[in-house]
């Protein structure tokens, strides 16, 4: 009757017991249990599923508005812009007087040097950036102030004098006309192409004659145009579109009294992301201060660093809200199942066992959860983009402009479960601890 | 199969399942600790049917529980000079021969699982579960056989016990005396060396309580070793050898003379065979 006798050597090895074979029992009473309570089940579930779905269209919707700053902010500024001031330091004769490299410097009320900046030779620079194996191309422009004028209305704005056909190559600004066309700066004498921004506030449209006038170093008024507007343009970036005028660059440097002079380059690279590193090599080369579109945009990229944070946060903090009502239920679940465990662990369920039974459990609901979020999310996230609502802030679109990738669907995937799994581990590990003895005796 | 159980060699009938030696269990700490046992020393043989009686408070369960591995023996107490002293020689469990105390919780589980069956006053059934899927639970987790195999097998063995009409329905919707026979079901599915009952008529009504007691009287005279704990003078009068405990120590160990106890089994036409060949 009585089976053969179990003694010396490996019990686990003479008692074959793999977890593989244990696993899908462990499953099947884990989901059982979970089906005996269907709607707080649910309600577990339901949980993670907001907080997923609220993440991804969240998410969704900042990586767009993002993505299309940067987007159009890089395409129509160029990669990496070269300036015509030298990147130096501003005490360099403080620090020849105290060498201490610990000591504060400061120079209180420099007065600027009165002298029209440039940069010097700009005709080789440009031969030596376009000869880089990473550079597409490379475009003079000369920039400065004005005051446009169209009827009663004045708009101080920033004219960048360019050659049409080179700038149409670093930046899109070509691509971007709503209205006339970026190439008629050559052939209309005076020619001006208006950002949308411009055109809207002081009411021109394509054909008018606007005034513009320049102002000289100290500020007082210098040369004066009037220009025809050729084309509108509009990147959908609101800081360029309504503080940005094109010229062609012999109009701008008469206008701006620069003649013959460069005051910036514009450099598209093979990839924007690489800029930093390609301005500071430009910049060893010309001596002049390069920034790249992210150097340029740094106080932009801190914004959207902190919307990302608060998407962050506020998704977590709905999932851990769900979290803890995983955690709470389970607990319930443990109390109810106590006399289970008991009778579980007489049987030869180890703790192990017990711990995995709740711990799949969180699973189940983390996995549920999440592959429903998803599933929603992304219906959500198709729902929004279709929603037609104009909208005009750092950036312009008629609709919300909802961006997508892998990583974000991973990682609310991921996040959701672990959280869940982490909610269920108290529980699991509690109900392992209980001593099936004392639940038997009724201590419990 | 009763006859072929009892023809194993004298050597292995004599070879103890269950081995107490110097049995101690303190629960409890500090002030409210509580000495439930001293130093009990037992042996369990292949075979046997054992009844522990006692009053409440005996120590009956206790050493059952530790007996079944279920519970863990304790090491030694403090003297009234709070000085830890361990209990000389060691207080120890052993199933087949194994030191319970080297054994970590999940060697101790596999053994429950393999060679103890436990049989409690509240069935404990999990209620979620037919009365078919409770008995293939610990076959499932030994994993010897498939899931189909162990429900096969769960079927057999409640059909012996007179419930093969009722292996779909859920556990919460038996009878006490269905739900306890189910549980002994659950504890001979894995061929148990040992089946160890704590007061397993304790919660049925007489009429239940005389079924119960007879599905074991059958079991014993099929070979099944047998301990149980009970209240019942009765019950415990069927076993053939009668344990008796007070404050936490063996009083009485009785064994009615060789032969009386079987003398007492009575013809078997539904005798769940104890043999584990002969169930599956």
């Amino acid at each position: 009757m009585n089976g053969p006798t179990i003694s010396g050597g490996n019990l686990k090895s003479k008692i074959q017991n793999p977890q593989s074979k244990t696993l899908p029992m462990l499953w099947h009473i884990s989901m059982r249990y979970l089906l005996a309570h269907k709607r707080q089940t649910l309600v577990c579930v339901a949980g993670v599923t907001i907080s997923v779905m609220m993440f991804l269209a969240m998410f969704a919707m900042m990586q767009g508005f993002r993505n299309k700053f940067i987007i159009e902010t890089v395409e129509s500024n160029g990669h990496v812009v070269v300036d015509d001031e030298p990147r130096e330091r501003q005490t360099p004769i403080l620090e020849r007087a105290y060498p201490d490299p610990h000591a504060v410097l400061v120079l209180e009320r420099p007065k600027p040097r009165e002298q029209v900046k440039q940069i010097r030779h700009p005709v080789g620079l440009l031969a030596k950036i376009r000869a880089l194996p990473y550079v597409v191309a490379a475009a003079p422009e000369v920039t400065g102030s004005v005051i446009a004028t169209y009827g009663t209305k004045t708009f101080p704005i920033e004219v960048i004098g360019v050659e049409p056909q080179q700038q149409e190559r670093v930046t899109t600004i070509g691509e971007k006309l709503v209205e006339g066309s970026f190439t008629r700066l050559r052939s209309t004498a005076d020619g001006v192409v208006l950002g949308q921004g411009v055109a809207l506030t002081l009411g021109a449209h394509v054909g008018d004659a606007i005034s513009l006038v320049a102002s000289k170093l100290d500020g007082t008024p210098g040369g004066r145009a009037h220009a025809r507007v050729v084309g509108i343009f509009q990147t959908g970036v609101v800081p360029v579109d309504y503080s940005r005028i094109y010229m062609l660059l012999n109009d701008a440097q008469t206008l701006l009294d620069k003649k013959n002079i460069v005051n910036r380059i514009t450099v598209r690279t093979d990839d924007y992301v690489q800029a930093r590193a390609y301005a500071a090599q430009i910049e060893a080369i010309g001596g002049y201060k390069t920034e790249s579109w992210q150097e340029t945009n740094e106080n932009f990229l801190k914004i959207f660093a902190i919307q990302d944070l608060i998407t962050y946060i506020i998704t977590g903090a709905i999932l851990v809200v769900a979290a803890f009502g995983v955690l709470n239920i389970l607990i319930m679940a443990v109390l109810e199942r106590i006399n289970d465990i008991a009778i579980l662990r007489s049987y030869g369920f180890s703790r192990r066992d017990i711990t995995l039974i709740f711990v799949i459990q969180g699973l189940a609901i983390g996995l549920a959860g999440a592959c429903l979020g998803l599933v929603l999310g992304k219906l959500m996230i198709e729902g929004l983009r279709r929603l037609r609502i104009p909208m005009e802030g750092l950036v312009k679109a008629e609709g919300l402009l909802m961006s997508e990738s892998r990583g974000m669907y991973l990682t609310a995937f991921v996040a959701s479960v672990v959280v869940v799994l982490l909610a269920s581990a108290y529980p699991a590990r509690r109900a392992a601890r209980y001593d099936p003895v004392a639940v038997i005796r009724g201590a419990h | 199969m009763a006859t072929r159980a009892r023809t194993t060699s004298t050597a292995a009938a004599t070879t103890p399942i269950l081995r107490a030696r110097n049995l101690h269990r303190i629960l409890g700490t500090g002030d409210a600790a509580s000495h439930i046992l001293h130093g009990v020393e037992l042996a369990i043989e292949p075979h046997s049917y054992v009844a522990i009686v006692g009053a409440s408070g005996s120590g009956k369960s206790t050493l059952l529980y530790l007996l079944g591995g279920l519970d863990r023996p304790s090491q030694g107490d403090y003297d009234p000079n709070d000085r830890y002293v361990p209990f000389d020689p060691p207080s120890r469990v052993f199933i087949d021969g194994r030191d319970t105390t080297e054994l970590d919780d999940v060697e101790l589980a596999l053994l429950r699982n393999a060679r103890i069956g436990f049989v409690f006053q509240f069935h404990y059934l999990l209620k979620e579960f037919t009365a078919q899927e409770n008995v293939a639970l610990p076959m499932l987790k030994r994993g010897h056989v498939s899931r189909s195999e162990a429900l096969d097998r769960a079927a057999h063995l409640l059909d012996r016990l007179q419930l093969g009409g009722k292996l779909k329905r859920r556990a919460n919707r038996l009878s006490g005396g269905e739900q306890q026979r189910v549980a002994i079901a659950r504890a001979l599915a894995n061929e148990p060396a040992v089946i160890l009952a704590d007061e397993p008529t304790g919660n049925l009504d007489k009429h239940n309580s005389e079924r119960v007691a007879e599905v074991f009287h059958e079991l014993a005279a099929a070979g099944q070793t047998i301990v149980m704990v009970t209240h019942d003078p009765a019950f415990a009068r069927r076993a053939r050898r009668i344990i008796t405990m007070e404050d936490g120590r063996i009083m009485a160990d009785d064994r009615p003379p060789d032969g009386a106890a079987s003398s007492q089994v009575g013809p078997q036409p539904n005798l769940p065979d104890a043999n584990p060949r002969a169930l599956s």
